[in-house]
């Protein structure tokens, strides 16, 4: 059982993206070690008009240097506004919050599917995964955003040495066409023994990506985004129905959920 | 002098008057992961009703200015479950427990409310007459002083320990509710619950909650709760008053103490700060101790009008 606390941070870089994504890394926070690919924090904004936290899926950790990563794409007032807080910033987090991916075993193939901003928990993924000492070469990291401004760190995900695979919607960089589509071909090129796919992007994605799993009987888990009033489980405002046909939280049984778990 | 902030209603000493307000702290386990309940004067419960009940369909929450909006539609495990999976953790738990409960009749109140009076560690139950957001959720009781009045009374027969009546600010007089919830044999109000409101998304021309509209809470309607406690404490009834609405800070629990609240609940709040009440029970501390306040019963009513 991880128990949550707020905990002030200071913003130690911020990096601009552009195309309106960010990177804030925030330390010393005590409790960087122990969020995992999947965790997300809940950032309070001082001073603004904002009145609840926003969360944000947690890009990268330095738990040495007790630090963490988010990197966002400004959507809202929240996120605009969260962009612009200057190194030296001091801001709560609230975490760390959620329930991280499962890990595949060493035999298993991992497939990533990432849609624009959803890529930081994947990313975070595939680090982790490597640093454990799995075969970059068993990673296939598909990553699709409307155009080459949506793909952003790609050198740095490169760099982990996983088998890199770009589309965007304009075909403006990589493969033309949507992501999905190209995880698709991958899989009938492969075979679906041994795989497993994790996804992290817009709805439409993300049920396309659950839509793969189950005609190929893959086992994989996605990472679901929800307005989060609290992120700890007591307002229940960011409920998703099951295929069951009950409700769980986003925040607490979620934000990670196996393929076939939810319905998209 | 180490100040005293107990605080005593209906014969029930609480190690202080903040408490969580319903619906905003599930059933008090996930608080429990982020500070030790002991800290807190009461944990009031999620609404509890007969059957489970699933809630409304998201989204069920919009943020609004210094506030949000909410239709969660009084989701619950349903008065068994309650009792069998709840009620034991409970149990053990080191503060005061409040059960806050809720009907679509008053056959329905009087049923959840009879099993929780099996259960001796159930301190409190607080009658939830005035959320705004299911059809049937006992607001067409709260809006209403007949109805108020008999279904506090008819829970009275079945529950014998303190009966806290929560009224809300959709109702043209709420001095009239509060004398009937009175009449009807409660012992405490807490006064408000979450005031009607919508919103609309202006590109989909949708509303932000599938219910179409729901209740405002947060600091946006704590100057409207003031009022409500203010007017309630000046009208005559007896009952002492357990205060709700947008309270944030330390500062906020004052300004309700002074104009009448005996006590507080802190909700919306909860969502930004799991751990406020710890820091606003702090906070009080100290400014009684600025104040040369012996006890915190010192500040109940004690504004000086102009």
């Amino acid at each position: 059982m991880i128990r949550p606390s707020c905990e002030e941070t200071v913003l130690l870089r911020h990096r601009d993206l552009k195309h309106n994504y960010y990177s804030l890394t925030f330390g010393p926070y005590s409790r960087a070690k122990e969020c995992r690919p999947g965790s997300f924090i809940h950032v309070h904004l001082p001073h603004t008009d904002v009145y609840f936290r926003r969360a944000m899926s947690v890009a990268a950790i330095d738990p040495k240097k007790k630090e963490i990563e988010i990197i966002f794409k400004i959507f809202g007032r929240g996120t605009t506004l969260l962009s612009k807080f200057a190194k030296d910033a001091k801001l709560d987090i609230l975490g760390p919050l959620g329930a991280p991916f499962a890990l595949p075993t060493k035999t298993e193939r991992v497939v990533i599917v990432a849609g624009g901003v959803g890529f930081p928990p994947l990313m975070f993924l595939a680090t982790d995964l490597v640093q454990r000492g799995y075969d970059p070469k068993k990673i296939e990291f598909f990553y699709g955003g409307r155009s080459d401004g949506d793909i952003v760190e790609r050198a740095r995900i490169k760099k982990l040495g996983v088998n890199f695979h770009v589309t965007t919607d304009d075909g403006s960089l990589g493969e033309k066409g949507f992501v999905t589509r190209s995880v698709e071909s991958f899989i009938k090129a492969h075979g679906s023994e041994k795989l497993r796919l994790y996804g992290c992007g817009p709805d439409a994605m993300l049920k396309a990506t659950n839509d793969l799993g189950l005609k190929y009987e893959l086992p994989g888990q996605l990472s679901l985004e929800a307005p989060m009033p609290c992120g700890i489980g007591v307002c229940l405002g960011c409920v998703v129905k099951t295929t069951r046909g009950d409700y769980v939280r986003v925040c607490v049984e979620g934000p990670v959920f196996n393929i076939g778990e939810v319905e998209l | 002098m180490t100040p005293d902030i107990r605080v005593t209603i209906a014969g029930t000493e609480f190690v202080n008057p903040i408490w969580t307000a319903s619906g905003c702290c599930g059933y008090g386990e996930e608080l429990a992961n982020v500070f030790p309940l002991s800290k807190l004067g009461a944990l009031v419960t999620k609404s509890i009703t007969q059957k489970p009940r699933m809630g409304h369909r998201p989204p069920r929450t919009a943020e609004t200015a210094s506030g949000m909006l909410n239709a969660i539609g009084l989701a619950n495990v349903g008065i068994d479950a309650f009792i069998s999976d709840k009620i034991p953790w409970l149990e053990q738990q080191p503060t005061k427990i409040i059960v806050n409960v809720a009907g679509s009749s008053i056959q329905e109140y009087v049923n959840v409310s009879a099993r929780l009076a099996d259960s001796p560690r159930v301190d409190m139950i607080e009658l939830n007459i005035s959320c705004p957001n299911v059809d049937k959720g006992g607001i067409e009781f709260g809006v209403d002083p007949v109805m108020t009045e008999k279904c506090v009374s008819e829970v009275r027969r079945v529950f014998k320990r303190p009966i806290i009546a929560k009224l809300g600010p959709n109702v043209t007089d709420i001095t009239q509710i509060a004398k009937a919830a009175e009449a009807g044999g409660a012992d405490a109000l807490a006064i408000m619950n979450s005031a009607f409101g919508t919103s609309v998304n202006i590109d989909t021309w949708r509303p932000r909650l599938t219910n179409n509209r729901g209740g405002l809470t947060g600091p946006a309607i704590k100057p409207m709760a003031l009022l409500m406690v203010d007017v309630v404490y000046r009208s005559g009834v007896k009952l002492p008053i357990i205060g709700i609405g947008g309270i944030a800070t330390w500062q906020d629990v004052v300004e309700f103490m002074l104009f009448g609240a005996t006590a507080v609940q802190v909700g919306t709040q909860l969502f930004v700060e799991p751990d406020a009440p710890v820091k606003i029970a702090a906070g009080l501390k100290a400014y009684m101790k600025t104040k040369k306040l012996a006890t915190v019963a010192d500040l109940v009513g004690k504004v000086q009008r102009w």
